[in-house]
Order: structure tokens, then sequence, then C-alpha cells
């Protein structure tokens, strides 16, 4: 494709609106952070290389075609891992075991802690919960781009994020409730 | 969910969030993988625009012979 500084330029836009959104839906469905780049990066280049086609479409349009290739490399990740249940055991063994890397060394103790215990009962929630949570938090989204992006209902996206909110708050989050 | 709780809970999500969102830095070197970079502009770009314009206002400006001759 001929590069010139406009397609720069829109594709910078288009990048700099979405990836937030599209990563976060990355980080709900796969959890490890570096798979979740590689598939935010190869879901952008593909849009590169559909540039004059997307590029001209309206912002919620561009988030449809987006999240259509990030669900499809989403399943073909799953086929590549062998098995998606091994994928979700393997989160579960993850945040059983592991120390979370959420939390930076400036933070203090206390929240490094708390951030921990949400982050690994943030990846014990059923698949469709996590991804909705994450593109709702990290993401932005809205219940009704996110009823979009996943091609449901913003009502059903609405009652899984509630429903999502009250497994984390039977969790020990130390919340001011349980204090 | 009483609404401190609810609050309490907005705040950690709102903290795990932002922890987990993609770094600026990191967004930029993926941009910067799938973007080849555009090629400079010439290095005479500058100096040949300047030619140019200063030509062009020579011929703008410079009398006309016929108006030069009526002058004297």
């Amino acid at each position: 494709m001929p590069l010139s500084r406009d397609d720069a330029a829109v594709f910078t836009r288009i990048f700099d609106q979405h990836r937030h959104a599209v990563h976060a839906y990355f980080l709900g469905r796969v959890a490890d952070p570096e798979l979740a780049r590689d598939l935010l990066q190869e879901t952008f280049l593909r849009a590169w290389r559909r540039l004059s086609e997307i590029g001209p479409l309206p912002d919620a349009r561009q988030r449809a075609w987006l999240f259509t290739v990030a669900r499809n490399l989403t399943i073909d990740s799953y086929r590549a891992s062998a098995a998606r249940q091994a994928a979700e055991a393997a989160l579960r063994h993850h945040a059983a075991t592991q120390e979370t890397t959420v939390a930076g060394p400036h933070l203090q103790a206390e929240l490094r802690e708390r951030l921990a215990r949400l982050d690994a009962a943030i990846r014990r929630l059923p698949e469709d919960q996590r991804v909705i949570l994450s593109m709702a938090t990290a993401g932005g989204l809205t219940s009704r781009q996110i009823g979009e992006a996943l091609g449901e209902p913003a009502g059903t996206v609405r009652y899984r994020l509630s429903q999502a909110r009250k497994q984390l708050v039977g969790e020990r989050l130390d919340l001011e409730e349980e204090a | 969910m009483t609404g401190p709780a609810r609050h309490d809970l907005d705040e950690l999500l709102a903290a795990w969030a932002h922890a987990r969102r993609l770094p600026d830095a990191d967004a930029e070197r993926i941009r910067q993988a799938i973007v080849p970079a555009v090629p400079a502009l010439s290095v005479t770009w500058w100096s040949e625009f300047n030619q140019k314009l200063s030509t062009a206002i020579t011929r703008a400006t410079a009398t006309p012979a016929p108006a030069l001759a009526a002058l004297q």
C-alpha cells in the first residue's frame, strides 16, 4: 500500500480512539498481558491493511469492525493454544498462585494487596462477565458501546456487569461494607 | 451493596483499570511497528521553496518595461 502522511494520520486517529477498548477486550478474554498486547497489535495491523475501507467509516462502525477482528483473533488464539479449558485452568492457577503485577512499587502496600485480591477475583469471574467488566473499566466503554461491539443488547451487558460487581463484592476485598 | 461499598468498589476498579491499561509508550511502540515511517521531506526542500518564492516575488514586483518607459 502506498504510504502517505494522511494514511498515517488517519490510522493514528483510529488507533488512539479505539486502542484502550480493544486492549481491554483482550485483557478480559485472555488475561495474559503479553498475549493481549500481541493480539492488539495484530488487530490494528489488519486495520492498517484495510485502512482505505475502514478509514472513512464513522466511529461506531470502525469499532464494530475492530471487534469483529478481535473476536476472530481470540478464537484463533484459543485454537492455537490447543484448548480453551486449558487456558481457563491456567488462569485459575495463575490467580491462585501468582502474585499480581497490576500494582507498581509506588502504591501503598495495602492498596497493592487489595488490587491483587481484586485482580484474582476478576480472573475468577465467568468469561463473559470478565470481558464486559474489563471493557467497561479499562476500556471506558458504555454498556451500549459494549453491546454494539459484542453483538448483545445493552440490557444484557448491564445485567452481566451488575452480576460481576455482585460477585466481586462477595469476594474478600475489604470493601467498606465488610470492614 | 451499600453506597460506601459501591463507591469503594468503584475506586478499586478504577485503580485496577489504570494499572491494567496499556501504557502510552507501549501503545506508541505498537503503532510504530505497524505504520512504516513516512519518508521525511527532502533536506533541500526549504532552500528550493525559498528560491521559488523569491523568483515569484521578483517577477511579480519587477516594473514592466513599458511602464518604466512611460515614467521617463
